[in-house]
């Protein structure tokens, strides 16, 4: 397992999502500011489709999530665990910043 | 060998027929019995009371009751175009005209009336007609056609109705009447005579007490009426609809017992002299009295049901005790009502209110104590009527001053008892909604079904309306829910607070209004955030992908990224090709780059062309393609307006008799990036043959030789609605007036995600609130509504034009943020089948997978990924 740097933290667009590449593994990168970047599976469990990284941020019940575009499932952006469904689960990667560049770690 | 079911024969499928049929089912009956039913008619039952209504739609459709369908579902025969000719009552069988013979068990004669023809020397010349049947009506349509001048012999509740078909065929209508009034069975003089100046105004010409002698050829006309008076009028056609006469041939040729005026005599459970035989509705005589109304009529089937049921299962008969003759009606847009002896009586005290400006007359008619009410009539405003007639039918004595009574205003409507009785139609009191709202039916289509509460006439709906808001709040139920979690307001309300407060922030709209997380965080969710996108676009209409006000982060799926996402995560591309007209060098274009993104092209149903399968960082390229070759944005991601259908038009259509294309166009560019609560669908027909089905569109317009006729809250789609005939014949001017109010109003006031067809339908008041306020402006808004609607007209910008013209907002098309990393991606994405290219995956998609109802509306699948 290793860090992957992604890319510099000025590219990554504020309160929204954007998808990165992860050692061939698609990776929904949500930059919420103050409030912390998230990196959850970019591939939507529910429909096997990367694209939740274009998804609505919401709160539920107090917990920061995605909306799916596609059938609106909320995925958790903590534990990538989904509200409606909880056996469904985009698993959540860790994810920081150092000297500006912004680093996910690779799953096995 | 297997028992055969026992025969229950039905003879009429009228609207009392039916019913009957309708309360066989819910009683179960039609499992035990082998239920036939014969109609003289070509089609099964429809809604007489309403029957002018074929002349706003020029179908039958929206008058039918059932379907063919709906009776085989139910397991009944269903026997149209039978005329029966006579009953064996001894051997009880029934023989019809086509010489088939019938055995029965139970009988049940529901055959009607017909109408009265006065016998009249040339009462059977050409056009001249009678007013009962569809087939009638198309008879008088045909007739109008070539008919400058119309006359309908009776001024009663039927001849007026037939005076208002007329006249909306566009006829100069003339009602002649025998009594020296109108409506001589149900209002005193005063009340006839205000009616009458009210039905004057609106260009009918009305001649009382005239008995018509003759009809003889005319000299400017086709016929001649001579009167009494040495008077005569001309006229090209004649309706003749002076009451109603029982239908009891066929009981009469079987030696059923008849009244000494005719009606089939029955009692209190509806049978007549025959064994197992019974009758029902109009053709029925209880008591040496006819009841010409369908709620008696409904009644009348109950009972009839009920005793059959008590013959073979353990129930209790209902009995049949009279009925009440009170009614309330709108004839020719005038408001007319009468309870109980609404003609007065010997000794009676009476309170009487008389308005020669707002055009009201009401009279009360009490006992000669004064206290207890025995009738009323009221013209002009009936508002009054549900509590007046609960106060007559209950006998209890009036509380205060009896003209306190005719002061109050409507608010008190819904203030009845339990046991009152709120659908006349179907008998369903004020206790059976309370009951059905306690357990759980809040809205008022639920009431309908649950209940059938205002599912006969529909005039008690705005009574069921309050009913079951003020059981709500009594209940504690909030019934102005709030949209989300988030809100407490419903879209309504919020989008007022925006315009009042001039918010156009989403921060700052939860800060002041919503309910910020503990951790006080205004992340809002997918239900609050797209309405509030929605909202500050109608209300400002700046570009939706904006950063400064942070209203891209608001956008919904496909806003967000200014197309229609697929299930496979690429997008669909819809370029404005406005009224349907495309040039040949913008097709080849299109086609061009169709070609060179591999992209799949359908035609779609707005006649427009759709192309599926780009990326999301293919988009910029490809719409700049497009900008290249004249297209602009056609908004099919948008809650907004989507097409303008039309049809050929009278351009290069023999049949046209206006340009509905060019028509079609000007209209799509003036509505254009509206953002409204849902998607809006316009089109336009150039003649009445309404190629465009313009009547399904949220706004449909349908030329006339005099102008536009304007249709609205139409609706295709999972649940279909014919758009309602707002107005006629309007000029170009006046019908952009009409639909720049219709749909602001409607971005005003709708609920999220709310049609127009649902925004109609929950509409207190209906289309007639709705045309108070657009056309009379009850409202005194309409000046406001325009302006909004010319500020997003000024303020109309190509969402994708003005994206390419600023590459900070095209940042968001990076689908990655390291393209380069990409893996070599998968050849097996897609397949091709006729020659196209469509998505390889296989479990993917609505059904496989559970969709929770996030709209909570009746939104189909397809309308959540629109």
């Amino acid at each position: 397992m290793s860090w992957i740097n992604v890319c510099n933290e000025a590219n990554l667009p504020l309160g929204t999502g954007i998808a990165a590449w992860v050692a061939g593994n698609p990776v929904a990168i949500f930059n919420l500011g103050r409030d912390g970047l998230y990196a959850i599976d970019n591939i939507d469990p529910a429909t096997g489709v990367g694209l939740l990284a274009r998804g609505l941020i919401c709160e539920m019940e107090g917990e920061l999530c995605v909306a799916s575009p596609l059938y609106k499932q909320h995925y958790r952006l903590t534990t990538g665990v989904c509200i409606e469904d909880n056996t469904l689960i985009a698993s959540p990667f860790d994810i920081k910043t150092e000297q500006g560049q912004v680093l996910v770690l690779a799953k096995a | 060998m297997a028992v055969s079911k026992p025969k229950l024969m039905v003879v009429g499928n009228g609207m009392v027929g039916h019913h009957f049929i309708e309360q066989v089912c819910s009683l179960g009956l039609n499992k035990i019995f082998d239920v036939h039913v014969f109609g003289e008619e070509p089609r099964p039952a429809y809604d007489r009371v309403q029957l002018s209504k074929y002349f706003e739609t020029g179908s039958a459709d929206p008058l039918m009751l059932t379907s063919a369908q709906d009776y085989q579902d139910w397991g009944i025969s269903l026997h149209l175009n039978t005329q029966i000719t006579a009953i064996d009552t001894a051997n009880k069988t029934l023989t019809s005209a086509k010489g088939q013979s019938y055995v029965y068990e139970q009988l049940v004669l529901a055959t009607g009336s017909f109408p009265f023809v006065p016998p009249i020397n040339g009462n059977e010349r050409d056009q001249c007609l009678v007013y009962r049947t569809i087939e009638d009506l198309q008879a008088i349509q045909a007739a109008a056609a070539n008919s400058k001048v119309g006359v309908v012999v009776g001024g009663g509740l039927l001849g007026l109705e037939a005076a208002n078909a007329m006249k909306q065929l566009g006829v100069k209508t003339h009602v002649v009447e025998f009594a020296p009034q109108l409506m001589p069975v149900q209002l005193n003089d005063k009340a006839g005579e205000l009616l009458c100046s009210k039905i004057e105004e609106l260009g009918v010409s009305v001649h009382t007490s005239k008995a018509t002698t003759a009809i003889i050829d005319g000299e400017a006309a086709l016929h001649r009426m001579t009167f009494n008076d040495e008077s005569f009028l001309e006229t090209d056609m004649i309706v003749f609809s002076a009451g109603i006469r029982p239908q009891d041939q066929l009981a009469r040729v079987s030696n059923i017992s008849i009244g000494e005026r005719g009606g089939i005599e029955i009692d209190n459970w509806c049978l007549t002299s025959a064994p197992d035989v019974y009758a029902i509705g109009e053709c029925a005589l209880w008591e040496q009295k006819i009841f010409g109304l369908v709620a008696p009529g409904y009644q009348m089937a109950r009972v009839a049901a009920s005793h059959i049921a008590s013959s073979v299962s353990d129930t209790k008969a209902q009995t049949f005790t009279g009925a009440d003759m009170s009614t309330k009606l709108k004839l020719l847009g005038v408001d007319v009502a009468a309870i109980g002896a609404s003609r007065g009586f010997d000794n009676a005290q009476f309170v009487e209110l008389s308005d020669n400006q707002a055009g009201i007359y009401k009279k009360l008619w009490l006992d000669e104590s004064g206290t207890l009410l025995k009738g009323a009539v009221l013209i002009g405003d009936n508002s009054d009527y549900s509590r007046l007639l609960d106060l007559y039918l209950s006998q209890d004595e009036i509380a205060g001053s009896a003209v306190e009574l005719l002061l109050a205003g409507a608010e008190d409507e819904a203030d009845l008892k339990d046991t009152s009785i709120v659908c006349s139609c179907h008998q369903v009191t004020k206790g059976d909604i309370v009951d059905a709202v306690k357990a759980g039916s809040h809205k008022m289509a639920e009431i309908k079904s649950c209940t059938r509460a205002a599912s006969g006439c529909g005039g008690c709906a705005p009574v069921v309306q309050k009913i079951i808001d003020q059981t709500l709040q009594a209940e504690g139920v909030d019934f102005n829910a709030g949209i989300c979690a988030h809100f407490e307001h419903d879209r309504q309300a919020l989008y007022h607070l925006c315009q009042v407060e001039g918010i156009n922030d989403f921060d700052s709209l939860m800060r002041q209004h919503g309910k910020p997380s503990a951790s006080g965080h205004t992340y809002g969710c997918d239900i609050c955030k797209p309405a509030a996108a929605s909202i500050f676009a109608s209300l400002q209409n700046q570009y939706v992908l904006n950063q400064d006000s942070g209203h891209v982060q608001l956008q919904d799926t496909n806003d967000a990224y200014l197309g229609n996402i697929q299930k496979d995560g690429t997008y669909s591309i819809v370029p404005r090709v406005a009224g349907g007209e495309i040039t040949p060098a913008k097709l080849i274009a299109m086609g061009q780059i169709a070609q060179d993104y591999d992209l799949y092209t359908k035609i779609t149903g707005g006649q427009r062309i759709d192309m599926f399968g780009a990326t999301l960082s293919q988009l910029p390229e490809i719409w700049k393609k497009l900008i290249d070759a004249g297209f602009e944005t056609g908004h099919a991601y948008g809650k907004s307006l989507r097409t303008v259908k039309s049809c050929v038009g009278s351009t290069w259509c023999r049949y046209g008799v206006q340009d509905a294309v060019g028509f079609a166009i000007d209209l799509e560019n003036r509505y254009k990036g509206l953002r409204s609560p849902h998607k809006l669908k316009f089109a336009v027909s150039g003649c009445t043959r309404e190629c465009a089905e313009a009547q399904s569109k949220d706004i449909g317009v349908i030329a006339t030789d005099k102008g536009w006729n304007l249709y609205v809250a139409g609706n295709g789609g999972m649940r279909p609605r014919h758009g309602d005939l707002f107005a006629t014949d309007l000029s170009s001017e006046a019908l952009y007036q009409y639909i720049d109010r219709i749909l602001m109003f409607y971005v005003k006031t709708a609920d999220k995600l709310q049609r127009t067809s649902t925004w109609m339908d929950s509409l207190e008041g209906g289309l007639a609130y709705l045309k108070s306020v657009v056309i009379d402006d009850a409202l005194g808004i309409n000046s406001t509504l325009e302006q909004q609607m010319d500020l997003i007209a000024a303020t109309y910008q190509c969402e994708w034009k003005t994206s390419l013209e600023q590459p900070a907002f095209l940042a968001r098309f990076n689908e990655f943020v390291n393209p380069s990393d990409a893996p070599v991606a998968d050849a097996n994405a897609y397949q091709r089948v006729r020659e196209q290219r469509f998505p390889n995956i296989k479990d993917a998609g609505a059904g496989t997978i559970a969709i929770k109802d996030i709209t909570e509306q009746q939104t189909t699948k397809d309308e959540v990924l629109a």
